[in-house]
């Protein structure tokens, strides 16, 4: 019996040592982040992450998201959307809609165009969250890191209140609340806009933080800011920002000639986008630009060509010419190098001093300060090898200037569009030569899917 | 009350193993003696055979010439088993020498020893429901994949073959979708180390060849070497793999060498395969008419200069049959394997190699080879307490392949189009009028894969009643897929030179390794057996993907050096770490040899989850009853109820779901790398659950000469696994999250074998299986209100679609017309797709008959399956554009009155008839009956013995695969139809020689 107690002692000490190599090892769980992945709460102790995750937002406005070159970019879309662009492309593909004016609540354009640019809300969201929780950045690179954020995303929220007219606000990344987000008034999404832009002009500085003109600071606010000011039809603030601007002539000079507005030395420029690898210039330049007819995608239309007075020196600078015999075809050519150059030689402007100068016009114009206006407008039209304008009176000097807005400012993303609609016009041009025209269209529909998904954004826009 | 009746039965429990734990320790005291003998069968001596000592652990296996020796005292009893033979038993009594005489016994259920994972069991005592499949099956059929082996074979499992092109993968349900969207694929091990099947391949550079990129890893397993595959069905089999058991786990166990003289097999077939039917197309003649017509229907009366084939371009006199030439061609196979096996009675052996190469249908040189070794070495000590065993595959395959599949050229091209070569032999691109597909065939995808699986099992016997076991595998996969797409794929008019010449390459590759220490204890008591398991796993997966896609050669020379390209970019690059850890134990108990109960469970652990959710228990318990033991019940031989009930999980999910992380993103900006959210923080959701509940009766009758079985199971699956779709608000188009969806698979398997003969010189087995699955989506919340209200309907099959009721063609206006659901008077995309179409398999199964006469054996296996499928209009253009259609087009719509099935033609330049006919591709119009019965697989063997004791076997063979089809379905192969190459029909001829 004794015996039988020892061994059975014995077993119990086998079946220990087993058990023991049974169990435990919790941590063998523990796995190390994937390649290529850093833990969020990370990111934004470094400087060069947190700065890298903030760059990737201009990153995805050059590449893919509303100011981006390609065709997915306003540019083109609301380019053929108005009377600025033809299309060219099969029917049935995504943009036909937009140039038939043939826009459903299940257009892929329009999803994509939403889903990206609330995309980068998300983004710069995550980032002014993590900039605020982080404890080891520099005061001086949070400030200028969340000021650039601010700027992004009330840049991308000027374009969906534009767009979409009420919109969703999300300004967290929580899901739970943004996915039951009711859609926020226009006039209260402007000073939403108009709070961020000024805070982000206190956080940035006077100075670009890089060699080049290709991140925020102060001055690209002001530009945006003008812009908003227009929009929202506070004509003194307006005037004032763009004055900011013009007036900075240690930075801003308009270039003399025409053909180096778009060069990336351009004192022009107030805003450019670097592009993606060293030795590119411009995504506008591949999509735009064709060597014959008839046009692979999109091409100006012919009365934008014809409007443009015979002296215009932009025409033979800015616009490219195709024949083939029988058909002539008219090309944005602001941009003219489709390839990699070795040293990049182009890079795509956002924001430009031509633009300030038209603000200011159209400033003192609705003001009534109609002498500068003139003055204003002249700059430009002269700078174009063009006499000043003959418009006497308000009416007849805001027309002017949308005109000219038109001719200097076409194919970059979307400006006609935006006047027609800011100045009452769409219905009144683009009726007699839109067959599928209808005056809702003004507003895009909001998706059908986001409307389905989260009730709270219904009504639909009129007309859908 | 209730607590005390509870607590007395874990008393009667505990004294019960208490027992039975000591029991042996009391019983000997007799002095033992050597017992020997020689055991022989009708044949002669017979080595391997199992001696135990009754109710011991002692015991012995002959030798080569039948030879045992054994202790035991005089009141023990001796137990001879061996497989295929009727077990005996003899006691010792006064005896020193015991000769023993062995029967065969074909039908003996307790004989066959089933792999159950980690652990063994038999037919008779199984309680779970474990499907087989063994070698004797395999090697009867020409395949390349071991899954093929399964086709039609086991009841539950539906297997579809993706592509006919070799290397390629498939698709396996065990009873049913259980998941929405985390996968749903079996859990496969092979010779007990788990083995991940998810495919390698990149689709940047694979895509166009092997349909959805899936390349199964299956491949590198050559399927003579498998000794069985054990397919686990129900919650008894399956919860002890815990969460990967949901979708059922496959078993494979590699052949081992037995001991006895060493056997050389050396076999050799050659074949050749095709395409199994070739569609029924329009020729030039009824090509042009429709072209014709299509043109007058449209009001276009000058052909305009672009349509080459009806206006002159091209000969109107010209027929190729497309699919003659670009998929018509003889696929020819060879293989050749060699293997030693043999050994002593403590140490055995098996070595085998094989080559096999595999051209295809298409027009070139393309061809599939395969090199595998495999190896299996067990030993045990003297003493039978220390054992080891050691299997190791190694495989190289090699696929040289276009990179696309000729097949949508082959039925779409105009029958009237141009040659493919000039008279010069050069290709010809008739001015520019067409692209050739040969030109595509300059484009090649290659792909190199290697894999090694290995294990080593170590086990050690002690205190006669426990196994203490480790075993230890490892293994690799390395794929590396090179698509080149050089220049002169293109048109030459088009002035390109190398400069547009591209190369993809891309590469994939795992690493795994396994460790399983367990714990083995069984003890009986009288007439009763306790064994219990205990075991824990540890598993690590690293596995690894990169794509590059290099642009611009100097020359085409160039175009495999990635260095050369002008510019490269990288499509992929990452690696992934999953690890593992879980506890799992078996408790069986089985009373009187009649009534069996067994408990698994699974603590589960896995990388795959967030911190609080890492770990998940599963598991079930099983019971069989076997009435007929101890009971004479008239023909009924053997009768069996058995049942079970458990949890398993499923959590086939991307690693690092859980994580909230910013990944490297190519967005890089002014000196910036580009760094992006990666996803939606969620790291709350956890494994998927799924309920198994089966029912079964299993009845012998006539000496087991006829054996029936039926099973019912039901099994629901909720905490589904899902990319949430969520508004375009929250910045993402989804979340991973559980949802609370519920899906059903229910069903019933019936499977009937039957020895219809049985004489020395006729035998014939015949058997049936029967399935009928039912799949149903039980709920969904918020189904209405998600981005999937188009795709499920609560209370039908996941597999459905949803699509525009076709009410026929109009016969005022020839067009298609649709039944307008919603009565908007349009027809609009998701308001009126209204029409359910259940795509999943009504009932399948297979018809099994081996007859032996004599020297000569004929198999052969009638797989069936009742289902509905799309048919040859889904992936369509209205006929009358530029593309070849099936001759059932023909019964068109020609003028108003016109009674017809296929609407008016059109060159698409009619709108409303293009857009009706866009709508009818979404209709019910494209579905057909997609049953079909098949001749899957036929054998026909003449085996000849020769030399001294006639030893040793020659076999000559002859094999099919796929030569009949019984079908009404017009849509291409009714097996597979998605516009890849369908499974081809094969035949081999081959001998092999055994001495």
């Amino acid at each position: 019996m004794k015996k039988t107690w020892k061994n059975m002692y014995k077993k119990y000490i086998y079946l220990l040592f087993v058990s023991l190599l049974i169990c435990g090892c919790e941590d063998f769980l523990e796995v190390d982040e994937p390649f290529g992945q850093i833990n969020s709460s990370e990111v934004f102790q470094d400087d060069a992450t947190a700065t890298a995750a903030v760059t990737s937002l201009y990153g995805k406005l050059r590449d893919e998201v509303l100011l981006t070159g390609t065709s997915n970019g306003l540019g083109a879309l609301m380019g053929i959307y108005s009377d600025e662009m033809d299309f060219y492309g099969f029917a049935g593909e995504p943009m036909d809609s937009f140039y038939q004016h043939q826009v459903f609540t299940d257009d892929l354009m329009v999803e994509s165009i939403w889903n990206q640019s609330y995309g980068l809300i998300y983004m710069g969201n995550a980032a002014l969250e993590g900039l605020q929780s982080s404890k080891t950045l520099s005061l001086e690179n949070k400030a200028q890191l969340r000021g650039e954020v601010l700027f992004i995303r009330a840049l991308t929220y000027f374009y969906l209140v534009n767009l979409f007219g009420d919109i969703p606000y999300p300004t967290t990344t929580n899901y739970e609340e943004n996915r039951i987000l009711s859609r926020m008034p226009v006039t209260e999404v402007y000073e939403k806009i108009i709070i961020d832009l000024n805070e982000a002009k206190t956080l940035l500085g006077t100075n670009y933080i890089s060699e080049e003109r290709t991140r925020a600071n102060k001055w690209v606010v002001s530009a945006l800011l003008s812009r908003v000011y227009l929009y929202t039809e506070q004509w003194n603030l307006a005037v004032l920002e763009a004055t900011s601007l013009i007036s900075n002539t240690s930075l801003f000079n308009l270039e003399a000639n025409v053909a180096n507005e778009f060069l990336k030395e351009s004192s022009s420029a107030i805003l450019q986008f670097k592009p993606k690898s060293a030795g590119d210039n411009t995504l506008e330049a591949s999509l735009y630009l064709f060597e014959s007819g008839p046009p692979p995608s999109v091409s100006l239309t012919p009365q934008l060509y014809e409007t443009m007075e015979p002296m215009d020196n932009r025409k033979e600078n800015w616009i490219g010419v195709v024949t083939d015999g029988d058909q002539t075809w008219y090309y944005p050519n602001k941009y003219k190098l489709d390839a990699n150059t070795g040293t990049s030689q182009e890079y795509s402007v956002v924001f430009r001093l031509s633009e300030q100068y038209l603000i200011r016009a159209e400033g003192h114009a609705r003001l009534g300060n109609l002498a500068e206006a003139l003055a204003d407008l002249n700059t430009i039209r002269n700078r174009a090898g063009l006499t000043d304008s003959e418009a006497t009176g308000q009416s007849d000097i805001l027309e002017a200037i949308i005109t000219e807005r038109n001719h200097e400012l076409f194919s970059e993303f979307g400006h006609r569009w935006f006047d027609l609609k800011r100045y009452g016009l769409a219905n009144e041009i683009l009726s007699p030569i839109k067959p599928g025209w209808k005056p809702t269209d003004v507003l895009l529909p909001i998706p059908e899917n986001e409307l389905m998904m989260n009730p709270n954004l219904n009504p639909q826009n009129p007309g859908y | 009350m209730k607590n005390y009746y509870r607590r007395s039965h874990a008393y009667a429990l505990t004294f019960a193993l208490f027992l039975s734990y000591n029991s042996p320790l009391l019983s000997q005291n007799l002095p033992l003696k050597t017992i020997s003998g020689t055991i022989t069968d009708a044949n002669g001596t017979l080595s391997g055979v199992n001696v135990l000592v009754k109710n011991t652990t002692r015991g012995s296996i002959s030798d080569l010439e039948g030879q045992y020796s054994v202790k035991a005292a005089t009141n023990d009893t001796l137990v001879f088993t061996y497989l295929g033979y009727k077990p005996i038993e003899v006691p010792v009594g006064s005896n020193s020498t015991l000769n023993v005489a062995m029967q065969p016994d074909a039908t003996a259920l307790d004989q066959v020893v089933i792999n159950a994972g980690y652990y063994t069991t038999t037919d008779k005592k199984r309680t779970g429901s474990i499907g087989r499949v063994t070698a004797a099956e395999i090697d009867k059929q020409p395949i390349n994949n071991p899954l093929e082996a399964l086709q039609g074979r086991v009841t539950g499992v539906d297997v579809i073959q993706n592509s006919g092109v070799p290397g390629g993968g498939f698709k396996v349900r065990i009873r049913g979708q259980n998941s929405l969207m985390a996968g749903n694929e079996p859990l496969y091990i092979i010779d007990g180390v788990p083995y991940d099947t998810q495919s390698l391949a990149s689709g940047n550079s694979s895509g166009g060849i092997i349909p959805f990129a899936d390349v199964n890893p299956l491949n590198a397993i050559n399927p003579a070497s498998i000794e069985s595959i054990e397919i686990l069905k129900d919650s008894d089999a399956t919860a002890i793999y815990g969460s990967r058991g949901a979708n059922g786990v496959v078993l494979i166990t590699t052949k081992k060498g037995k001991a006895g003289k060493t056997v050389f097999t050396v076999s050799s077939s050659t074949g050749i395969g095709q395409i199994t039917h070739k569609r029924n197309l329009l020729n030039t003649e009824q090509y042009l008419e429709m072209r014709r017509e299509a043109f007058t229907n449209d009001g276009i009366t000058e052909y305009p200069e672009w349509e080459y084939d009806v206006n002159g371009t091209w000969d109107i006199k010209r027929y190729t049959d497309w699919q003659e030439v670009l998929i018509g061609g003889t696929a020819n196979t060879r293989k050749i394997a060699a293997q030693a096996s043999g050994g002593s009675v403590n140490t055995q052996f098996l070595i085998g190699g094989q080559y096999q190469e595999e051209t295809t249908v298409f027009p070139g040189k393309y061809a599939y080879d395969r090199l595998t070794v495999n190896t299996k070495l067990n030993h045990q000590d003297k003493e039978e307490r220390f054992k080891i065993l050691f299997t190791a595959a190694y495989s190289l395959e090699n696929n040289n392949l276009p990179s696309r599949d000729f097949t949508s050229e082959a039925l779409n091209l105009p029958p009237n189009a141009p040659a493919l070569y000039d008279q010069e032999g050069e290709l010809n691109w008739e001015n520019s009028t067409w692209s050739n597909p040969l030109a595509q065939a300059v484009s090649t995808y290659k792909q190199d894969t290697k894999s090694l699986i290995s294990n080593t099992v170590l086990s050690y016997t002690f205190f006669d009643d426990f196994e203490l076991k480790v075993n230890a595998g490892y293994g690799f996969s390395e794929l590396r897929g090179i698509a080149t797409t050089p220049h002169t794929v293109f048109d030459p008019a088009y002035g390109r030179d190398s400069k547009s010449s591209r190369l993809t390459s891309s590469e994939g590759n795992r690493t795994y390794w396994v460790t399983e220490p367990q714990i083995y204890w069984e003890r009986n008591v009288g007439e009763n057996k306790w064994s219990i398991l205990l075991g824990s796993t540890f598993q690590e997966h690293t596995s690894g993907k990169g794509t590059i896609i290099g642009v611009g050669f100097p020359t085409n020379h160039f175009i495999n050096n990635m260095s050369a390209a002008t510019t490269t970019t990288i499509l992929e690059d990452g690696e992934t770490t999953y690890k593992y850890h879980s506890i799992f134990g078996r408790i069986n108990f089985a009373y009187h040899n009649k009534l069996f109960l067994n408990a698994t469970g699974r603590r589960d652990g896995s990388s795959k989850f967030g911190p609080k959710n890492k770990y998940g228990n599963f598991g079930a318990i099983g019971a069989a009853w076997i009435f007929t033991e101890g009971m004479d019940i008239p023909f009924v031989s053997f009768g069996k109820f058995r049942g079970s009930y458990g949890l398993s999980g499923n959590d086939q999910i991307g690693d690092y779901q859980y994580l909230q992380t910013y990944a490297l993103a190519d967005y890089p900006y002014d000196g910036n790398i580009g760094l992006l959210p990666t996803r939606l923080y969620n790291p709350n959701f956890k494994w998927e659950k799924i309920v198994k509940r089966e029912a079964a009766v299993e009845l012998g009758f006539l000496d087991n000469k006829i054996s029936i079985s039926a099973a019912y199971y039901n099994n629901r699956s909720s905490n589904q696994l899902v990319d949430y779709a969520l508004p375009g608000t929250t910045g993402f188009p989804n979340i991973q999250a559980n949802l609370d969806a519920e899906v059903e698979n229910s069903g019933f398997e019936f499977e009937l074998n039957g020895t219809i003969s049985r004489s020395d010189s006729f035998t014939w087995n015949s058997s049936v299986n029967f399935s009928i699955p039912k799949n149903k989506l039980l709920a969904f919340p918020g189904l209405e209100n998600s981005t999937y209200a188009n795709r499920y309907v609560i209370g039908e099959p996941l597999t459905i679609a949803k699509l525009y009721m076709l009410k026929g063609v109009n016969p005022e206006t020839g067009l298609f017309e649709f039944t307008d659901f919603n009565g908007d008077g349009a027809i609009t995309s998701d308001m009126d797709k209204q029409y359910v179409a259940d795509l999943s398999p009504k009932f399948f199964g297979g018809f099994t008959n081996t007859l032996t006469y004599k020297e000569w054996t004929l198999d052969f296996l009638f797989q069936f399956v009742k289902k509905k499928g799309y048919n040859q209009y889904r992936y369509s253009e209205p006929p009358g554009m530029m593309l070849n259609q099936p001759v059932s087009v023909l019964d068109r719509w020609q003028q108003p009155g016109d009674i017809a099935e296929m609407q008016r033609f059109t060159t698409g330049e009619n709108y409303e008839a293009y857009l009706a006919y866009s709508q009818f591709t979404q209709s019910s119009g494209v579905i057909s009956d997609a049953s079909f019965i098949r001749l899957r697989s036929l054998q026909i063997a003449y085996s000849l013995n020769f030399g001294k004791k006639k030893s040793n076997t020659c076999q000559i063979f002859l094999q099919g695969l796929n030569l009949l089809t019984f079908t009404n379905f017009e849509g291409g192969d009714p097996e597979q139809a998605i516009g890849f190459i369908p499974p081809l029909k094969r035949i081999t001829f081959g001998t092999k020689l055994y001495f």
